[in-house]
């Protein structure tokens, strides 16, 4: 018996090594036409090279990330560049360096990442450096590996537009907080930071929860329920929660309607157009905030391309994208480029997105 | 003479082409308390499992009850009035002593729903065949060995067992406990059930059973009554070899006490131990299972350290805290149990060997000495006989009597001057054991080594020790020569 | 009488128990009065179903003797599957052929597990492991998974409909107790007459207290072992798709890395990892604790950047206190026994 299962074993692995290494040359066959394709047609492009661009997302199955990978894809096809996304099957900030680690040894030409955790991808991305792969990276300002990084806008500025919308569905006035998704995440609060900081000076009767000022969600939806039934509950004044992950507000929206604080309570944030058409429709969410992780896709590939065939980047950038073509480097920094890509959504425009 | 309730005929077993047993034969008549001896790997387990259907035999021919038993399962065996009681009892420690009576029966009438009343009146019934006294809602992992050997009889007994086969019961079980069993083992055969008792201890062999079958390496080497059967008989069938016994005599005992102790004690354990050990003798320890007389072992090796007394080395006080504390003493102690506690099992040989004494086989530069490891490890391998192809071999690999030896090669590589043994040959069978002893009575005969001997096998420490002490209750209640006292005296001191 | 309040001393519940009471009151006391409150109360039920669920199903595979690691993915994999498969269909009715669904699964996925471990003999711990890497695959090869922001209407308004709403008659907060509350409570009923009432329950218990003496005895251990992780595959199936209901989407993946803190649970409510030993009620004390640690920091007021640490801190003092009154008990008796040696004296 013991044999027999020995055996099944052996010919289980077997069988799916052969599976993967079957499906990786299948793809490699096709890039390959592809790109012969490619070199005639859009020679100009890529300067005869055969650059391989991969990004790489905090994970494959949330809709915010599939519709990023809808926009490589795109730009893979309208310019032949060999670009393509590739993420783990959850957020986990180990699965992510491996990946990466993994694409270091594949040795690819450029990694385009959205982090998941900084302080620990920070130094494989300097593994990726040294091996002299382009590092591209995505809701990363604080890191320090990198060639350079794209923020669809400046933080400062979005988390001023997140609060702008707070303020409106609160009536401008007080008590709130600030939700993210880790306290570990570099743009989710530098969002907050500055949404608190701009609240003090332009909405002077909104006042933030001194006892609870920032609570996590875990990019759960879920954890952010829970976590706003226990806020309202404990801090009876709480009026408003200021949300950035794209978990945050259904989440916090959830709690609301169930807890009987409609048009007591608000919340606003991240969130995707279709995932939130009812909740907007009902009203229960004012507005949501947003910018198209499809084109921050194709800038940070765009981007990779420019740094790969040799091209200068200076201020302002123009990657020829819509919201990325007039890009400016944030005070003080040599490597974080900064765009105007934010959109608002609400029960009005919500059905007009297209995903 | 009567038809007999068992009879096995040329019974032949191997096991991927080794013959584990060759043409044995075994007869057991109705009511009768026959005795199956044999060292380890004989080929007695072989054949139980064989008459309790575990097992399917290769050849020969097999009778119970006059109905001969050709394939059959263990299920069928216990139909038949077969039960096999083995050395784990094969009881549920997590459940009450009322599931572990009723589960056979209601599972064997097929029951789905559990009825509390229906379990309760099987245990009753059960528990009052052998008059067992119990609480059937305690849970069977709080009772003592011997009450659960109480629980697997009764359950056994619930099926009308006519013959009733007892994997080497009394292992774990104090005298006490022993008597108590024996008188179990009588009403039964009063019952007319009979018993197939597997031991390889003397005593309890000539004590309890009419008959005896003797195996070694698969083959019958006799069957008889008890009464043809002495000592030293019953160690030649079992090993095949002469001993020539010789009772120790102390030789060459140096003047002053190497080890002595004032008053020690250990709350709850012992109180005001004093005694003295010279070098060149063996002491002998004995008392029944909770005298006291494991924990003074592991007080005087600094495992459970003593809470008041003092400990004196050649005459000088000494503390002893740590183990470590005494084997800078030179004391050394072999475990009670030689499988736990005492061998890394998984682990070689040699590793064992030298364990106890690496610190010692470093270079002046700290690094581990390799070619001393391998002359250490070749003069202990040579010196004990042990019996192996090669010292990296996993010590899991020797017998049990070879395992015994390597944990005392381990200690001896440790130079001391003081071994202290606790019950060192539980479990050991009777061939290994004769060369332990002789390597024990070498040692302090030789080196001038002083020799404590924790046992309560009372021909044991009679055999081996020039003196021995009386535990009882934590105390010393008696000291004497072994030349002046015998079992008997002993055993009512013990009590 | 005596006897009995020594044995309510002596289990594992009991001080679950009163470690629950003590949280309870120390949160009551920091979040001025909110904890025992009608609509928090109904909060932590609300918290407690899924965890709960999910429990019973782990606490049935330790008391065997093994260890399920996979049933989040298991639960993930089956209820995707089922939702994915009713929006396909545009399956408009109610909660029934949904549920029916993903029991069946739910249960053929178990029987994978059940097989490995109950007819080849393979380790649980080991079978479980790779058994959640398959699931997972499946579901992102197969099924390709994404969120499914809409869920079929049937399970939607299962997912909300409410039992009674509590309401804080202070603060006018109102509080859900879903419907699905009742199917935790059966789920718990059905699982205490399997594992005490039925002898297929007690061979569980009997496996994980020596498998060999279970065979023995006459209990069909492989069958055992194949049809409890077919049930525990079901009982994982209904918690996940109570999730989804619950949530109003399905997320194939937020459910991954539950399994910790629910074992963890059960472990705390008494019962032995080595298999045999503990009690249905401990099991949902144990999970109770931890939902409600989890579900509670914001109320203790421990701030966000703590509340891992604390979490963390209570599940170990949590087990630390079970451990060591098993370890008082044990000396205890032998301090008895030598006490009435000396007695006798």
């Amino acid at each position: 018996m013991k044999k027999l299962i020995a055996l099944l074993l052996a010919a289980t692995m077997v069988f799916s090594m052969a599976a993967c290494s079957s499906g990786e040359t299948a793809k490699d066959d096709t890039q390959d036409t592809s790109n012969t394709g490619d070199t005639t047609g859009t020679g100009e492009t890529t300067g005869g090279e055969d650059w391989e661009i991969v990004v790489v997302p905090k994970d494959s199955s949330n809709p915010w990330f599939v519709r990023m990978n809808v926009g490589v894809e795109e730009y893979a096809e309208e310019t032949g560049v060999n670009c393509y996304q590739k993420g783990t099957d959850q957020i986990d900030a180990t699965l992510q360096a491996q990946l990466v680690q993994d694409l270091i040894a594949q040795d690819v030409d450029a990694i385009c990442v959205v982090p998941v955790d900084i302080q620990s991808l920070d130094p494989i991305l300097k593994e990726a450096r040294d091996a002299g792969i382009v590092v591209i990276t995505h809701e990363g300002a604080d890191l320090q590996n990198v060639d350079y990084d794209i923020e669809a806008f400046s933080n400062a500025g979005y988390g001023q537009f997140i609060m702008d919308n707070l303020a409106a569905a609160m009536g401008e006035e007080g008590v709130y907080t600030t939700m993210v998704a880790s306290l570990t995440n570099g743009s989710h609060n530098e969002w907050a930071d500055a949404a608190v900081e701009y609240q003090k000076t332009a909405y002077p009767n909104m006042t933030l929860l001194e006892a609870q000022p920032r609570v996590e969600s875990n990019d759960n939806g879920d954890t952010a329920y829970n976590v706003a039934k226990e806020l309202f509950k404990t801090y009876p004044d709480l009026k408003g929660i200021m949300g950035t992950s794209s978990f945050d507000a259904p989440g916090v929206a959830r709690a609301i309607q169930e807890l009987g604080l409609r048009d007591k309570a608000f919340t606003t944030g991240t969130g995707m157009p279709a995932d939130n058409a009812a909740l907007l429709k009902d009203g229960i969410i004012k507005s949501l905030t947003l910018w198209d992780p499809a084109e921050a896709g194709k800038a940070m590939v765009s981007l990779a391309l420019k740094v790969l065939n040799g091209e200068e980047v200076a201020a302002p950038l123009d990657l020829g994208i819509e919201g990325y073509d007039a890009m400016t480097f944030r005070e003080g920094s040599t490597t974080v480029l900064e765009g105007q890509g934010w959109i608002t959504i609400d029960a009005e425009n919500v059905d007009s997105f297209g995903f | 003479m009567a038809q007999a309730l068992l009879k096995a005929t040329d019974i032949q077993k191997s096991f991927a082409g080794v013959q584990a047993l060759k043409n044995v034969s075994l007869e057991i008549m109705p009511g009768e308390i026959h005795c199956l001896a044999g060292e380890n790997g004989c080929g007695k387990s072989t054949l139980i499992k064989i008459i309790s259907g575990v097992y399917q035999r290769d050849g020969g021919t097999l009778e119970f009850d006059g109905k001969t038993m050709d394939k059959f399962t263990p299920i069928d065996a216990i139909t038949n009035g077969i039960q096999v009681i083995y050395q784990d009892f094969s009881v549920f420690p997590n459940l009450t002593v009322m599931e572990n009576l009723a589960f056979n029966t209601e599972l064997a009438a097929k029951r789905r729903i559990v009825s509390k009343k229906r379990m309760r009146q099987i245990a009753e019934e059960a528990v009052a065949k052998i008059n067992f006294q119990v609480d059937l809602d305690a849970l069977v992992g709080t009772l003592s060995v011997a009450e659960k050997q109480m629980v697997a009889i009764s359950r056994a007994l619930m099926f009308n067992a006519k013959l009733i086969i007892m994997d080497e019961p009394t292992t774990a079980l104090t005298k006490k406990e022993v008597q108590a069993l024996f008188d179990i083992i009588l009403k039964l055969k009063e019952q007319g059930i009979a018993i197939l008792f597997v031991s390889h201890k003397l005593d309890e062999v000539f004590e309890i059973s009419e008959r005896f079958t003797i195996f070694r390496s698969g083959e019958l080497v006799v069957t008889g009554s008890t009464k043809d059967l002495d000592d030293k008989k019953f160690t030649f069938y079992m090993t095949g070899r002469e001993f020539n016994d010789k009772t120790f005599v102390a030789e060459n005992l140096t003047e002053q006490p190497i080890l002595e102790t004032r008053n020690l004690t250990l709350d709850g354990h012992f109180q005001d131990i004093s005694l003295k050990l010279y070098g060149g003798e063996i002491l002998g320890i004995t008392g029944l299972l909770d005298s006291g007389r494991t924990e003074l072992a592991l007080s005087l090796f600094g495992i459970r350290p003593a809470n008041g007394g003092t400990i004196l080395r050649n005459g000088q006080e000494v503390s002893i805290k740590t183990p470590q504390d005494a084997m800078k003493q030179k004391i050394g102690l072999v475990p009670e149990d030689r499988l736990s506690e005492g061998l890394f099992l998984p682990q070689s040989i040699a590793d064992n060997i030298i364990i106890a004494e690496i610190e010692q086989l470093k270079t002046p530069m700290g690094i581990f000495d390799r070619k001393k490891r391998q002359e250490e490890v070749d003069h202990w391998v040579k010196e004990m006989a042990l019996a192996t192809p090669d010292a990296n071999n996993a010590s899991s690999t020797l017998s049990g009597g070879n395992q015994q030896r390597i944990v005392l090669a381990k200690w001896l590589a440790c130079h001391p001057e003081v071994l202290i043994l606790s019950g060192p040959t539980v479990g050991v069978d009777i061939g290994s054991k004769h060369d332990i002893h002789a390597i024990l009575q070498q040692l302090a005969r030789k080196t001038g080594m002083g020799i404590i001997i924790i046992s309560d096998d009372l021909p044991e420490v009679l055999e081996n020790c020039s003196r021995v002490l009386i535990l009882k209750d934590g105390r010393i209640v008696h000291e004497a020569s072994t030349q002046e006292i015998d079992e008997k005296t002993i055993v009512s001191y013990m009590m | 009488m005596q006897k009995s309040i020594k044995k309510i001393f002596g289990r594992t519940e009991f001080y679950v128990f009163a470690l629950l009471v003590v949280l309870s009151v120390l949160i009551q006391f920091r979040s001025g009065g909110q904890f025992y409150t009608a609509n928090n109360l109904v909060d932590i039920a609300s918290a407690l179903i899924v965890p709960g669920i999910f429990a019973v199903g782990t606490f049935m595979v330790i008391v065997s003797g093994g260890f399920d690691v996979s049933f989040p993915a298991l639960a993930s994999l089956s209820v995707y599957a089922t939702t994915k498969f009713m929006l396909n269909i545009e399956y408009s009715g109610g909660i029934l052929l949904p549920l029916l669904m993903v029991m069946a699964i739910g249960a053929l996925l178990g029987a994978f597990n059940g097989f490995f471990v109950g007819y080849l003999n393979l380790n649980a711990m080991i079978v479980t492991l790779g058994a959640s890497s398959v699931f997972k695959g499946i579901m992102q090869g197969a099924l390709n998974s994404k969120q499914l922001a809409v869920i079929p209407e049937g399970m939607r308004s299962f997912g909300t409909s409410a039992l009674f709403t509590a309401t804080n008659s202070q603060s006018g907060l109102t509080s859900r107790m879903p419907m699905a509350f009742l199917v935790f409570v059966a789920v718990v009923i059905l699982a205490w007459f399997l594992l005490n009432r039925t002898y297929f329950g007690r061979g569980i218990y009997a496996l994980g207290g020596n498998p060999a003496s279970a065979k023995a005895a006459g209990f069909n251990v492989k069958r055992t072992k194949f049809i409890m992780f077919i049930l525990v595959g079901m009982i994982s199936a209904v918690a996940g798709f109570i999730r989804v209901c619950m949530m109003q989407q399905c997320h194939p993946t937020n459910m991954l890395g539950m399994e910790m803190n629910i074992i963890a649970g059960v472990v705390l409510g008494g019962a032995a990892i080595t298999g045999g030993a503990g009690t249905l009620l401990g099991c949902i004390l144990g999970t109770l604790l931890i939902v409600m640690v989890e579900n509670s920091m914001i109320l203790l007021g421990v701030p966000t950047t703590w509340k891992s640490v604390f979490v963390g801190a209570l599940i170990i003092i949590g087990t630390g206190v079970s451990a060591m009154q098993v370890l008082r008990a044990n000396r205890s008796t032998s301090r008895a026994r030598t006490m009435t040696k000396e007695g006798a004296k």
